[in-house]
């Protein structure tokens, strides 16, 4: 039998296929359309969707609101660059850039683990402004202007290799990452650790009752949140070429943090939905009037007057439903869309 | 090095999709794309920008245009964040298929935008940034400058001093962070050059409330002249607490370009008096050119054009020219005319410096004088550029 979690778990795998389907067709259409523009904006929107990501397994999991997860994404970001600056090796660049966010992540826990609430969401503030501020001011890291002159690579897949500088190839390549980590999260979620995630949540003092320990699961949550933002910016440089240290500014978290909740809390796909449609409308809107801070602002402000639980948590209970109506052991996370489709069809 | 050949096959790749656009657009309008903050602190940058663009626009297009074709410009809001100010440039480029692009204020946009435009093999420049990288080591085969450097500012205002005050001991204050660091230094070197005698340097963090705290320190060196590049409410502070303090007596105190403003220059009041710097354009420029620009730009913003306004004015003059020269919009041929071309502006005539795309133009420097800024000097061009450091082309 399916429990609550583990349905809600599966509407958002049905959320991630239709996503997967859609960037599929673009990733098709852009192709035959020869456009580069469009992908390459779609490739950003899916980097930052993987910083949404890491703000949602926070806040919407262990109930940590996180106001500096770009520090971690910036990191990344920028180890990623010294690495390709040096070595022209996207995987060496991977690898550096995750071991770094890893080191990073963990003394950054430490730290902010201490405390809790509302001093939790200050301290990952400030950590992130205080190595802003020393990345703006190290002349070796470009200082405020940041470092330009990240070459092209080659990704090597075994004899293939995709040039970064191919619209849809690196498309396709950010869109197998940034869904690989959001299964990844899904699946942590969904073993005993994400149930004690789970509780925290609902109720920490209860936790320790039950033999957990409530440090040791923030703690790992918080190192894998880390992770997740660092691998996710340290594809940023490989797309855009440059990094600077505006990455690790608050307005990277914010959006961040705007996307989840734009998406919906606590839903994984919800803050990838929410981080592309900013960055779409982000990009949109800006073209459109220089006033489009107003026009965000005040679609966020309805969004969470009238969809408190974000775009996805509006429509997956609508989803759950139908999840609930299939025979549960017949429901496999790749054959669920098609159950759906024939529900659908049915009613 | 290896990275430059795939970097190389990237941008034959780009460059093929970017001429195929750039055959399409040799007919109709000729457009022209702006990457400039429409919104955040850097606001007025981006107004100035804007209202200089557009003046020189329709003051082209009202005169026939650019070998005949109009100019339309398309402006996108870069928020001050080379992130965005990149992802819109690459819209400009390659949706709007813009034949050049300008407006980046930050440095590390107009280095990043830099780098965009190699890679799409388009010509872009900025009207702004005074870095010095951005025409020495970053420079770019795509990126020209028409705006006087950080360089060109401090060697006008140290030429000025030397006269003024030969072999004068200097004191510099600077705030604490990369930028403060920079200017102190290339002033610091400027400075020397001339003659004149470093006495020590201190560095105050931003935003500081009490400056009292170094005035032991620069009484102690005996300084006739104080450089400083704090800016904003950190030179209301200081200035106000030198004159409180009686240290103004018997000292010139000379700065960046931004550190005594519009802005700032009510709140400083008598303490602002005597300030000197250099800079590029200042309206009382009294040549019949400059203050029928002047004039347009009031008519046209209710506005006093400033520095930026005028850069940015000035630019579309340059780009105009260049095209005519080539016959063409094609990146190779129009960078190939912009080298080395001469052109008049409201500033003076300005040339662009072939070896590193940076413009040769006339200094100013400027002191403060019942509370409002007079040109006391100029320094011409050649005497204000400095060497050529791009390694690059």
């Amino acid at each position: 039998m399916l429990d609550r979690l583990a349905i809600s778990m599966r509407a958002s795998h049905v959320l991630a296929i239709l996503l997967l389907a859609a960037a599929l067709c673009l990733a098709a259409l852009g192709a035959a359309l020869d456009d580069s523009f469009y992908l390459r904006l779609g490739t950003e929107a899916l980097i930052f969707a993987g910083l949404a990501l890491s703000v949602d397994l926070l806040l919407g999991y262990s109930g940590a609101l996180s106001l500096g997860q770009a520090l971690y994404f910036g990191i990344g970001a920028y180890v990623s660059a010294l690495t390709l600056m040096t070595v022209p090796s996207f995987w060496l660049a991977m690898a550096a850039a995750g071991l770094a966010t890893l080191v990073a992540a963990t003394i950054g826990g430490l730290i902010a683990n201490r405390v809790r609430g509302v001093y939790f969401a200050l301290i990952t503030f400030g950590m992130a402004q205080v190595v802003a501020k020393v990345v703006y001011n190290t002349r070796e890291l470009g200082a405020s202007d940041g470092m330009i002159g990240i070459p092209v690579v080659q990704i090597q897949f075994g004899p293939f290799a995709i040039s970064a500088g191919n619209p849809v190839g690196f498309f396709l390549i950010v869109l197998a990452i940034i869904m690989g980590l959001y299964g990844l999260s899904a699946y942590l979620l969904e073993t005993p650790f994400g149930r004690v995630l789970t509780a925290l949540k609902a109720n920490e003092r209860r936790v320790p009752f039950l033999g957990y320990s409530v440090w040791r699961a923030r703690m790992a949550v918080y190192v894998f949140a880390g992770l997740v933002a660092g691998l996710s910016g340290a594809l940023y440089p490989v797309l855009r070429g440059f990094v600077s240290p505006e990455l690790m500014f608050f307005a990277t978290s914010g959006n961040a943090v705007i996307s989840v909740i734009l998406g919906g809390v606590g839903t994984l796909i919800g803050a990838i939905y929410g981080a592309v449609l900013l960055v779409i409308l982000k990009s949109i809107i800006g073209s459109w009037t220089e006033h489009h801070l107003i026009v965000i602002g005040l679609l966020f402000m309805l969004c969470v007057m009238f969809l408190p639980k974000g775009l996805v948590g509006f429509s997956r209970p609508w989803i759950e439903r139908r999840i609930v109506r299939v025979p549960s052991q017949e429901v496999t996370a790749s054959a669920v869309s098609p159950a759906i489709a024939k529900s659908r069809s049915a009613s | 090095m290896k990275p430059f050949g795939i970097l190389a096959a990237a941008s034959a790749l780009l460059a093929t999709t970017a001429l195929q656009g750039a055959a399409f657009a040799q007919s109709g309008p000729i457009k022209v794309g702006v990457v400039t903050p429409l919104s955040g602190t850097y606001t007025p940058i981006g107004q100035q920008v804007r209202w200089g663009l557009e003046l020189a626009a329709k003051d082209i297009n009202a005169a026939g245009g650019i070998a005949g074709r109009q100019i339309t410009l398309i402006f996108e809001d870069e928020e001050a964040n080379p992130a965005v100010a990149v992802q819109k440039a690459e819209k400009l480029f390659q949706v709007e298929k813009v034949d050049f692009l300008t407006g980046t204020v930050n440095s590390g946009s107009t280095l990043a935008v830099a780098q965009l435009a190699e890679r799409n093999n388009r010509l872009a420049a900025t009207t702004v940034s005074f870095a010095d990288s951005i025409t020495g080591d970053k420079c770019s085969p795509n990126m020209f400058r028409v705006n006087a450097r950080a360089e060109q500012q401090s060697v006008a205002l140290a030429a000025w001093l030397e006269k003024e005050k030969p072999k004068s001991k200097v004191f510099y204050l600077g705030p604490d962070y990369e930028m403060g660091r920079s200017t102190v230094a290339a002033f610091k070197t400027n400075a020397e050059k001339s003659g004149a005698q470093s006495m020590g340097e201190v560095f105050a963090p931003l935003d500081s409330k009490d400056y009292t705290q170094y005035f032991g320190q620069i009484r102690a060196a005996r300084p006739q002249v104080v450089y400083t590049s704090v800016a904003g409410n950190d030179t209301v502070r200081l200035l106000t607490q030198l004159q409180d303090f009686g240290m103004l007596s018997n000292l010139t105190v000379v700065g960046a370009s931004g550190t005594v403003t519009s802005q700032n220059i009510g709140a400083i009041g008598a303490a602002a008096e005597g300030f000197a710097t250099g800079v590029g354009y200042s309206t009382q420029i009294d040549t019949p050119a400059n203050k029928k620009f002047v004039e347009a730009f009031r008519a046209a913003n209710k506005a006093d054009p400033d520095l930026y306004g005028a850069d940015s004015y000035g630019l579309l003059f340059a780009y105009k020219a260049s095209v005519e020269k080539a016959d063409s919009t094609d990146t190779d041929k129009v960078r190939d005319a912009l080298r080395g071309l001469t052109w008049k502006t409201p500033q003076g005539e300005k040339t662009i410096r072939a070896g590193d795309h940076q413009a040769m133009q006339p200094m100013y420097v400027v002191r403060v004088n019942k509370g409002k800024f007079d040109i006391v000097t100029s320094v011409p061009a050649d005497k204000a550029i400095g060497p050529d450091a791009c390694t690059r082309f």
